[in-house]
């Protein structure tokens, strides 16, 4: 496949409302932030530290500038590629965001395979048996996937197949004696395990992983089968479908040669979205399973007012879902040419 | 396809043999699995740290002058210093160090590292300064205060007059003055930071055990340091791990999969207390939870008010039915247990005795005001009790919920009518600990802003008690001294004090019993350098 002149043309406007859409991001969660009543002062302080310590603090951390100044500073620091410094670890924000990531991308993408491996066949499944017994049980999966609390969910899987069974590891990522003994490479605890050959970490990781990334999957299967069911449904009673029974293919050949390719390329939008929601951060799964990702790391910063740490993890949220977008879009048109401009 | 089918076959071995519940094991025989919640732990540098959690990490990674023993808290230990005098005039402290420590860096430990560490804690003026200054130390007079006259000896001199003992006992219980690498820690300044940013997640100690890592809200991982002075330690290595959910914490306590957990839910400790591989262990701390009125309110200004509200409090109620775990029943302001402390005087809950005073005062029929607590157990369940009982007496009280920050800070600011808080440091065993912290007040202006000091913050002041305070700190004789801070807890009861101690606080830890000789310190100082476990294979009931 090939770029066109009108691909490009589309990536640099798409490019500008990008930039547009970060900053005013970045302009709200700024001042949101800094209304909020929360004092990260306090907090590096303690609450029996003196005034002047206080003081001192509040001073360093350019807190006595007019927030137009502070919002300025910290443009400027973006502008050469520095998110700040994070409170809560005293490290740099990008450090840290790269630190935490890896931990997410590994829960995210099992769970995302996981939801699309599952979900889609049943959606296809549920639209070619409609208002059949199969498509009942699809839709009544796939309500419970969706409207039960994931962080209850997340509680009862702990309890009953890690307490109770024994099946699979608690919370972390691997167990606890296992820790730090693979050297960090990647980042993915898998990858980690496999590159330095320690099979016992590996399984163990693996272990640790099923459960949060199944509960996670079984959420975005929800929303997948569903969205599938639907597209399929409206596939479906088109009239080249009927044409093509009507030529004597076999049912398998309709569905998943003739409706199924169709639908393709919304799908990859579908998709696409859950896993962007993913790697937001299951915020509640990872606390409920101490999973140290991305958004256990962006809740630690919220609840301290940690706002260079918060506004670095809103900026590659931002990022994620632009780029998800834009590449969704950009597979749009080279799958489907009528979306050609 | 027969690829992608031998594929999908080897993925469902993978993940049944991941899932087989042989391959978990029991926490290794070398290896101590902590579990805790780490949302306070912000930094590790002695200096600025601030938090219980934090201390008992620092002071297995440092070595301080001298130690509390956790059995006998008023007995202090040598460690880094073999032996010290204290001057006939009370007024200096001369420490000699022991020969041949080392730091983790292959460095030697010298009186110039102590004197530098000493010195970087009021040069950097963050949390650990506090308690150093009210002694009257100072960024400007600490160069001329300790001092190291050779290389085995550090003189402290008291910039004003104190309690030598208080001042040992800082130096054992705080973690703050531990002995820091001077030589690592200034190549890694930057800034004139005094190394402050290194050390948020590394360390220059010369302790039984070295960091290996540490990722805030994740783990923190320490290794034995084979060299240590005192012997190896018996543990390879400790594993400290972020957990935020106490159900969490629970479940892997009950699996065996950790070794100990601090800072858990009440509810899931009790259900603990049954578990016979477990031992919960009630760690007497020195805060005090409290009920703080403020004296910038013109109801609680008046002592008929205060005297009514001390009389709309069920304690028994409250100390029996809400504290267990938590607290026990106690009604003065220096903490339970020393031999200063006067037996409780017996407050119960008087309504029609309250009644009466606030028609006294003035307001026959109450009055409104807000209460403010931290949304966390114990303190939301005690404000509530308090609602209550005020009401009956006619105050109606509006409880304002909110995080540390919301509610400490009205407090700073002394912008509050009543709140339920816990405070007074009470890591030293002394009284006076107690009594700065919750009582001690020498300048109740606005402008004074003594934000460290909770009788400044209620906004209580009485000339006669500061300087009962101050005498008591000072008499050389044991006898006497005790009989002043008896005086000092009389008068603070006559004045009706705005801060009414309700609970003092017990920290609940679950330990494993294969844990053997760990001792929980009160101070939070809990050294770890001659814990052990029995092997796994000796251990009974859980697989």
């Amino acid at each position: 496949m090939k770029l066109t002149r009108s691909h490009w043309r589309r990536i640099r406007s798409r490019g500008w409302q990008v930039l547009i859409t970060l900053m005013g991001l970045l302009l709200l969660t700024f001042f949101i932030g800094r209304v909020m009543p929360l004092d990260p002062v306090l907090a590096i302080v303690g609450p029996d530290a003196d005034h002047a310590t206080y003081q001192q603090v509040y001073h360093q951390l350019g807190f006595d500038k007019p927030l137009w100044v502070q919002f300025a500073i910290y443009l400027n620091g973006l502008l050469h590629g520095n998110l700040g410094m994070a409170l809560l670890t005293g490290q740099p924000v990008i450090n840290d965001i790269l630190r935490v990531f890896p931990a997410t991308v590994e829960l995210a993408t099992l769970a995302i395979v996981i939801g699309t491996g599952l979900g889609v066949p049943l959606g296809v499944w549920a639209a070619a048996r409609r208002n059949g017994v199969v498509d009942y049980v699809v839709r009544i999966i796939s309500l419970a996937g969706y409207s039960t609390p994931i962080f209850w969910v997340g509680m009862v899987g702990l309890l009953l197949f890690y307490a109770h069974l024994g099946w699979v590891g608690g919370a972390g990522r691997v167990d606890f004696s296992l820790d730090g003994l693979v050297p960090r490479r990647t980042g993915l605890l898998l990858v980690d395990a496999l590159l330095a050959g320690n099979g016992s970490v590996f399984a163990s990781a693996l272990n640790h992983l099923i459960l949060p990334a199944s509960l996670l999957g079984f959420h975005s299967l929800a929303y997948i089968s569903r969205m599938t069911r639907s597209f399929m449904l409206a596939q479906l009673t088109q009239e080249f479908i009927l044409t093509a029974r009507v030529k004597g293919l076999t049912e398998w050949q309709v569905i998943w040669q003739h409706a199924f390719r169709n639908i393709l390329v919304q799908l990859l939008t579908v998709v696409a979205l859950a896993y962007g929601s993913l790697l937001e951060g299951a915020v509640l799964i990872e606390t409920v399973f101490s999973w140290p990702g991305f958004g256990s790391y962006l809740t630690g910063s919220l609840m301290l007012g940690d706002m260079n740490a918060v506004m670095g993890c809103v900026l590659v949220v931002g990022l994620i879902f632009v780029l998800l977008n834009l590449i969704s879009d950009l597979l749009y048109q080279v799958f489907d040419p009528r979306t050609k401009v | 396809m027969n690829l992608l089918l031998r594929c999908t076959a080897c993925c469902m071995a993978l993940l049944l043999m991941a899932a087989s519940p042989g391959l978990r094991a029991a926490t290794p025989d070398d290896q101590l699995i902590v579990g805790m919640n780490m949302n306070n732990l912000l930094t590790l540098d002695p200096a600025a740290m601030t938090g219980n959690e934090v201390v008992g990490i620092v002071v297995n990674l440092y070595d301080g002058l001298v130690e509390l023993d956790p059995r006998q808290l008023t007995h202090v230990r040598p460690a880094l210093a073999e032996r010290w005098e204290i001057s006939p005039d009370n007024r200096q402290l001369t420490f000699h160090l022991r020969d041949n420590v080392t730091f983790h860096s292959g460095n030697p430990l010298s009186s110039e590292d102590v004197v530098w560490s000493m010195r970087r804690v009021l040069h950097l003026n963050l949390a650990q300064a506090s308690v150093w200054k009210s002694y009257g130390f100072s960024k400007d007079n600490v160069d001329q205060m300790i001092t190291a006259p050779d290389a085995r000896t550090v003189v402290l001199r008291l910039p004003k007059a104190n309690d030598p003992l208080l001042v040992l006992y800082s130096l054992a219980a705080l973690g703050s003055m531990v002995v820091l690498d001077s030589k690592t820690v200034q190549a890694h300044a930057s800034n004139g930071d005094w190394g402050n940013r290194w050390l948020t997640t590394h360390e220059a100690g010369s302790g039984p055990f070295r960091l290996d890592v540490w990722q805030a809200k994740d783990v923190l991982r320490m290794n034995r340091d084979p060299d240590y002075w005192r012997g190896a330690p018996k543990l390879s290595r400790v594993v400290f791990r972020h957990l935020q959910e106490s159900q969490t914490l629970r479940l892997m306590m009950e699996k065996g999969d950790i070794d100990i957990a601090s800072n858990m839910a009440i509810p899931d400790v009790k259900a603990l207390r049954h578990d016979p591989d477990l031992t919960v262990d009630a760690v007497p701390k020195g805060t005090i939870y409290y009920l703080a009125m403020s004296m910038k309110d013109k109801h609680f200004a008046s002592a008929k008010v205060r005297e009514a509200v001390r009389y709309l409090v069920d304690y028994q109620g409250i100390n029996k039915s809400l504290m267990a775990g938590y607290g026990e029943l106690h009604q003065r302001p220096i903490q339970a247990g020393m031999p200063a402390t006067l037996p409780d005087p017996g407050y119960k809950l008087d309504i029609p005795r309250a009644k009466a005073l606030l028609a006294e005062a003035g307001y026959p029929n109450g009055f409104d005001t807000t209460l403010r607590v931290l949304a966390d157990q114990p303190f939301l369940n005690i404000a509530i009790a308090i609602q209550s009982t005020l009401m009956q007496g006619g105050i109606r009280a509006k409880i304002v919920t909110g995080t540390g920050n919301q509610i400490y800070g009205a407090m700073r600011e002394r912008q509050f009518n009543l709140l339920v808080g816990r405070g007074g440091s009470g890591v030293e065993p002394h009284p006076h600990s107690s009594l700065r912290s919750l009582v001690y007040n020498p300048n109740n202006a606005d402008s004074a802003r003594l934000t460290n000091f909770q009788g400044w913050r209620t906004g209580f002041y009485d000339a006669q008690l500061n300087q009962m305070i101050d005498q008591a700190l000072l008499e050389r004789d044991s006898v006497r001294q005790q009989q002043d801070y008896f005086a000092i807890q009389r008068r603070y009861d006559q004045l009706i004090p705005a801060l009414m101690p309700i609970s003092q606080m017990v920290d609940s830890v679950v330990v494993n019993n294969r844990v053997q000789d760990y001792i929980p310190h009160p101070s939070a100082t809990t050294f770890l350098r001659d814990v052990w476990k029995t092997p796994d294979s000796l251990a009974g009931g859980t697989p």
